[in-house]
């Protein structure tokens, strides 16, 4: 009997230790407004959720443009050429690159002194050109034009392959270069490159490399 | 030098029509004590100036991983990405930088290569969706260049990626089906300019920086014809992708 009557002291001193403990904290009261039955009420809430969005950032890592310039073919003379370009910026460091061109060569040194003979006819006289290159930005600064001008610019280095067609044959190409690129405004920019084209040939009867060096200038536009 | 001027319209022309699209940026507030602008996207350039915390900024497009942005003042400047990752929205919530695409898990490859095809240069580029996180869906183009003849391939195909968690080098394997057209150029032509075929391949991709991977593959291809022997050619090639 008496352990009975202390269990039930000792469960109700620990309910009032228990009510001492939480005395800081309020019963949540519920507020209920109390609408009179039947009736509606005087405003009717309507609240639209306003969406927001949040504009997206711009990317601009593509890169396109056109170029033309002077291609200099291995015994056909230096000849002007056209082209197009366009790129993917993959990093700060690394683009990647494809280039088509179009030019069409002179007379071979062999003709010029034999007049009576032709090596190539018209339409084997057109070179033209696709490449896929890796480059590399290998010094990136800023050029200077007088005290108030200054220009972000890259010198890069590219390595390619890519297809010649010349002499009515398409031909497996190598390609290598070098150029700069001249950002007048963030979204337009000139280049200066100089890239070799070589394959191998046996239009004068001996396989052999032939090298094709071009010097372009061009324009493209970053989006 | 009226070319050059004429190519300049032309861009001109060509940006001012892509920048209609997006008039409304990005605005973020500085909650580091400062944050560095320089004056152009890379690591070398110099710092023009630095915004300072609490101060609202406009954020006006990347390139690469380097973010353009206008300072309150009108400063414009080229803000590193993990930089700008440490700004908020003006309702505190993170600044929402894109993150790049887990190598692991992405969706997109396109691609360039060279390799050798039928003992042949080869030039090659595909593109490549993931079906799931070990099964892609890839198509390829290329074009072989031999003394003999020239070759036009296309391809579809199904690859898995045995293991895509590992990141620098990851072995594949596929199959698939395609066309290969025959350019002659010496005589004798060739009996077939066309043909249907089939391949099998055993590859590998791995990592290299950012969005940037290699792929190399093998392929063994059963060209089908209508001749008493069916034509097995090789291929092997060696190309960089940028994935998405």
């Amino acid at each position: 009997m008496e352990t009975r009557l202390c269990s039930v002291l000792l469960a109700a001193a620990l309910l009032a230790g228990c009510s001492w403990f939480h005395r800081g904290e309020q019963a949540p009261t519920q507020i209920v407004a109390e609408e009179p039955q039947g009736e509606p009420a005087v405003i009717e809430p309507q609240v639209n959720r306003r969406e927001v969005k949040t504009p997206k950032i711009k990317a601009k890592d593509f890169e396109v443009g056109a170029y033309f310039g002077a291609l200099s073919i291995e015994d056909f003379g230096t000849n002007p050429i056209y082209g197009i370009r366009a790129a993917y910026h993959v990093s700060e460091d690394i683009f990647l690159e494809g280039f088509a061109a179009y030019s069409k060569a002179g007379q071979s040194s062999l003709e010029e002194v034999f007049p009576q003979i032709t090596v190539l006819s018209n339409s084997g006289r057109q070179f033209t050109y696709y490449d896929l290159d890796v480059g590399y930005n290998v010094l990136p600064g800023e050029i200077f034009l007088g005290r108030g001008h200054a220009f972000n610019s890259a010198l890069y280095v590219t390595v390619g392959i890519g297809d010649v067609k010349f002499a009515s044959q398409d031909q497996f190409a190598l390609n290598f270069g070098v150029g700069t690129r001249i950002l007048i405004t963030d979204w337009l920019a000139l280049h200066m490159d100089v890239r070799d084209h070589v394959f191998e040939s046996d239009l004068f009867g001996v396989d052999k490399n032939v090298h094709n060096i071009e010097a372009t200038l061009g324009l493209t536009t970053f989006f | 030098m009226r070319p050059l001027l004429a190519l300049m319209l032309l861009l001109q022309a060509f940006h001012s029509t892509l920048a209609h699209a997006a008039e409304r940026h990005l605005e973020l507030v500085v909650t580091q004590p400062y944050l560095e602008m320089h004056s152009g996207p890379g690591r070398g350039f110099p710092v023009v100036y630095v915004a300072e915390r609490d101060e609202l900024i406009t954020v006006l497009y990347s390139r690469t991983e380097w973010y353009k942005i206008r300072a309150p003042h009108g400063q414009e400047g080229w803000v590193r990405r993990t930089d700008l990752a440490l700004t908020t929205l003006t309702s505190g919530e993170p600044a929402p930088i894109p993150p790049y695409p887990v190598f692991s898990t992405h969706q997109w490859e396109v691609g360039a290569g060279y390799g050798v095809y039928n003992r042949q240069n080869l030039v090659t580029a595909y593109a490549d969706y993931s079906l799931t996180d070990s099964i892609d869906a890839e198509f390829v183009v290329q074009q072989a260049l031999g003394t003999l003849d020239n070759r036009y391939v296309t391809t579809i195909g199904l690859r898995h990626t045995f293991v895509p968690e590992w990141k620098w080098f990851s072995p594949t394997a596929g199959l698939g089906t395609g066309y290969q057209y025959i350019e002659d150029k010496v005589p004798p032509a060739p009996l077939e300019k066309s043909n249907q075929m089939a391949y099998v391949s055993l590859g590998a991709r791995g990592f290299i920086t950012r969005r940037f991977m290699w792929r190399a593959d093998w392929r063994h291809y059963v060209v089908f014809n209508n001749l008493n022997v069916s034509e097995e050619l090789e291929e092997w090639k060696l190309g960089f992708a940028v994935f998405f």
